[in-house]
């Protein structure tokens, strides 16, 4: 592994051009995970064309690398302005934010930081170490209602978070859900819910109602706020964690590394599963639940260990069994195959050198993350200072050119809006946008694994139950759902 | 009417309303596939049936204990300070933050981009309460030039052009521009 790793990494800084991409690959990453408004899947959709004129190694590397960096730089809009700028950033957005309205941003930021370079890196080693014999563990114990029962948990764990009651949590996740089944179902390729209109055959994409349920959404509300002059700017402050402050959390650092590798490794989960599942086993054992939600830091450190741990995770089903885990690994699918290639166990045995380009550029991604990023967080910082009347249209303008360059189809930014609009009135009344945001994108890979789960056992509910993994994800989702619903009944409202 | 507010009957209405108006639709799509017993609509008629269930749930909620936070919620901390509607001029200030945008994404297809940004922008200042009007021709020149240097000049990225005219001949003009100054550069 170090002979191949060390080759890796000698390709990758034997060649100045290889060394301009992994840089730009690092900055891009970071700056667009950072900028309210787009995310890394903007400048992902911008470059691929780009990518026909680089080597193989080099595209699917620059991706790889945007990944790493871009993960951790969609923290920064979720501390900073309440705004994810990825779905894996949104439950960072629940202590992070608070924190900023303490005036205790940079803590928030730093912890980010700190967080995101420890997870990747661990991911990084272990997927480094591991890849074949945790793809070969994968194929041979997940199978479709495996990732079916992972679905059915995560979503059960965040229909628990952020709406004001558990029936709102839940609603929000089956409002996602239902916006999910627009478009072609996945068995039969029937539209369902088009309403009469050809574009919406292909459903409802991921990036503008993202962007609606997040941005534009929070920019509403702050617009609102502006109005009716009860906005307030959030406080400015540098002050990062100390040693101490973060060594306190050590286990939720160590168990959202776990978390955030085994949702990463599953095909089609990816990191956003991950941070939602980071943060709610953060919750799980705490025993100050109440103080989560109201600006704890062991929330974002949760949520930022697990997504990034999920980055390189997410690397194995792409690269060992050719599956994406999420938009910007089918991106990266897309890389391979502009160069006549495909993902997949023989990619290990025909490009070993691009493999380790790969995942020494992810490696040294993470850890730049701790450099570069302790310097750009210092600068990114004073985001706070400009006036709301000039962040917010240019946020807006940012965030339509987002939805609209990813698949070049006006209807989308309409959609954005539309989707902020509705998120603008769902969160007025206490609904989980996050959850909604789950509900979409888990919506399609939980019915087609259903399916085909279904599919595999006959209709027989005994078999799926006799696989163990299945089993205990699905007894741990019901736990999760009857506790909530026993909580609902018998628990006071914070007004009684 | 137990604790029961005018939006905790609005919101039950709107939700059994999405459930029933999507069940109704449902059967546009009710063919069977020959490989999956449950055919395209058993995934969403399952959702539709549990949004129901939830929406009602939510209702009892509302009537027993009110609409208030339950204890315990994690990341519930949205509408701490919910902001009291006293005048039909409050709606209306409202009503124009949320309509403007969709209005712009609805201009886009025959206005384009390179037209429209700049309109919007202001229009959205004004609308958002800005009342310099310096301040709002700065910012709006500040903004379009930041964005058309970033996405039409650094990135090359595709914008909406237009299909209309004037406005597809400005945004015709701005592509040969940046054209004739990738040759010089």
């Amino acid at each position: 592994m170090i002979e191949n790793f060390l080759a890796g990494s000698a390709t990758l800084f034997g060649d100045p051009f290889t060394i301009g991409i992994f840089i730009f690959g690092v900055l891009g990453g970071m700056l667009f995970g950072a900028i309210p408004g787009v995310s890394m899947l903007t400048l992902a959709a911008i470059l691929l064309p780009f990518t026909a004129d680089l080597s193989p190694a080099q595209g699917v590397m620059l991706f790889a690398v945007i990944y790493c960096t871009g993960t951790y730089g969609g923290a920064i809009t979720a501390i900073l302005f309440n705004i994810p700028g990825a779905p894996e950033n949104a439950p960072t957005a629940f202590d992070g934010y608070p924190m900023t309205q303490k005036g205790m941003a940079g803590k928030a930021v730093g912890a980010a930081v700190l967080c995101s370079a420890i997870g990747g890196v661990a991911s990084a080693l272990v997927m480094m170490s591991a890849t074949e014999p945790l793809a070969q563990w994968a194929i041979m114990n997940i199978g479709p209602p495996e990732i079916f029962a992972l679905v059915f948990f995560g979503l059960a764990v965040a229909s628990s978070v952020g709406g004001r009651t558990i029936w709102k949590g839940w609603l929000s996740v089956l409002l996602g859900l239902l916006i999910a089944t627009i478009g072609q179902d996945p068995v039969g390729g029937i539209n369902r819910f088009n309403f009469g209109y050809s574009d919406l055959a292909a459903g409802i994409a991921f990036v503008p109602a993202i962007l609606g349920f997040f941005a534009v959404s929070e920019i509403f509300i702050q617009a609102e706020k502006n109005v009716s002059g009860k906005y307030s700017a959030p406080k400015f402050n540098v002050d990062f964690p100390s040693f101490l402050e973060l060594w306190a959390h050590k286990i939720a650092v160590v168990r959202s590394i776990f978390v955030g590798f085994f949702c990463g490794i599953l095909p089609g989960i990816g990191a956003t599963l991950a941070a939602f599942m980071g943060y709610g086993e953060a919750v799980r054992w705490s025993k100050n639940k109440s103080e989560f939600g109201t600006g704890k830091l062991e929330g974002v450190i949760s949520s930022e260990t697990a997504n990034n741990a999920a980055t390189g995770a997410a690397m194995i089903p792409l690269l060992a069994l050719g599956l994406p885990g999420g938009a910007l690994t089918a991106m990266m699918v897309a890389v391979f195959q502009m160069h006549d290639l495909e993902p997949g166990p023989l990619v290990f045995y025909n490009s070993p050198e691009l493999i380790w380009i790969v995942f020494a550029a992810m490696f040294y991604a993470n850890l730049s993350i701790l450099f570069v990023g302790l310097i750009e967080t210092k600068t990114i910082l004073y985001l706070l200072k400009i006036p709301f009347q000039f962040l917010a249209p240019m946020i807006l303008m940012l965030a339509s050119i987002g939805a609209y360059i990813s698949r070049g189809l006006v209807l989308d930014v309409i959609v954005m809006f539309i989707a902020g609009i509705i998120g603008f009135l769902l969160r007025r009344s206490g609904y989980s946008i996050p959850g909604i945001v789950l509900g979409l994108i888990l919506g399609k890979i939980g019915e087609q694994n259903f399916a085909q789960g279904m599919q595999m056992v006959h209709y027989d509910l005994g078999t799926y139950f006799s696989r163990p993994i299945c089993t205990i994800l699905i007894v741990a989702g019901v736990l999760t759902l009857l506790k909530s619903l026993h909580s609902a009944f018998f628990q006071k409202s914070k007004a009684t | 009417m137990g604790k029961l507010g005018r939006t905790d009957i609005f919101e039950a209405v709107f939700w059994l309303l999405i459930a029933i108006i999507f069940f109704a639709f449902s059967f546009n799509f009710n063919q069977p596939i020959e490989i999956y017993k449950f055919g395209a609509t058993g995934w969403p008629r399952v959702i539709l049936f549990l949004m129901a269930l939830v929406a009602l749930g939510n209702f009892y909620q509302a009537y027993s204990k009110g609409s208030e936070a339950q204890e315990g919620r994690v990341g519930a901390k949205e509408n701490d300070d919910p902001i009291e509607y006293t005048s039909t001029g409050q709606y209306f200030k409202t009503g124009m933050i949320l309509i403007l945008p969709l209005l712009y994404g609805l201009s886009l297809k025959p206005v384009g981009f390179y037209s429209g940004t700049p309109i919007f922008i202001a229009l959205i200042m004004i609308a958002w309460g800005e009342r310099r009007v310096r301040f709002i021709l700065t910012n709006t020149i500040l903004i379009y030039a930041i964005l058309i240097g970033l996405f039409m000049l650094v990135l090359n990225a595709p914008l909406p052009q237009g299909n209309m005219s004037p406005f597809y001949d400005i945004s015709a003009f701005m592509l040969k521009t940046k054209t004739q100054l990738d040759q010089m550069f």
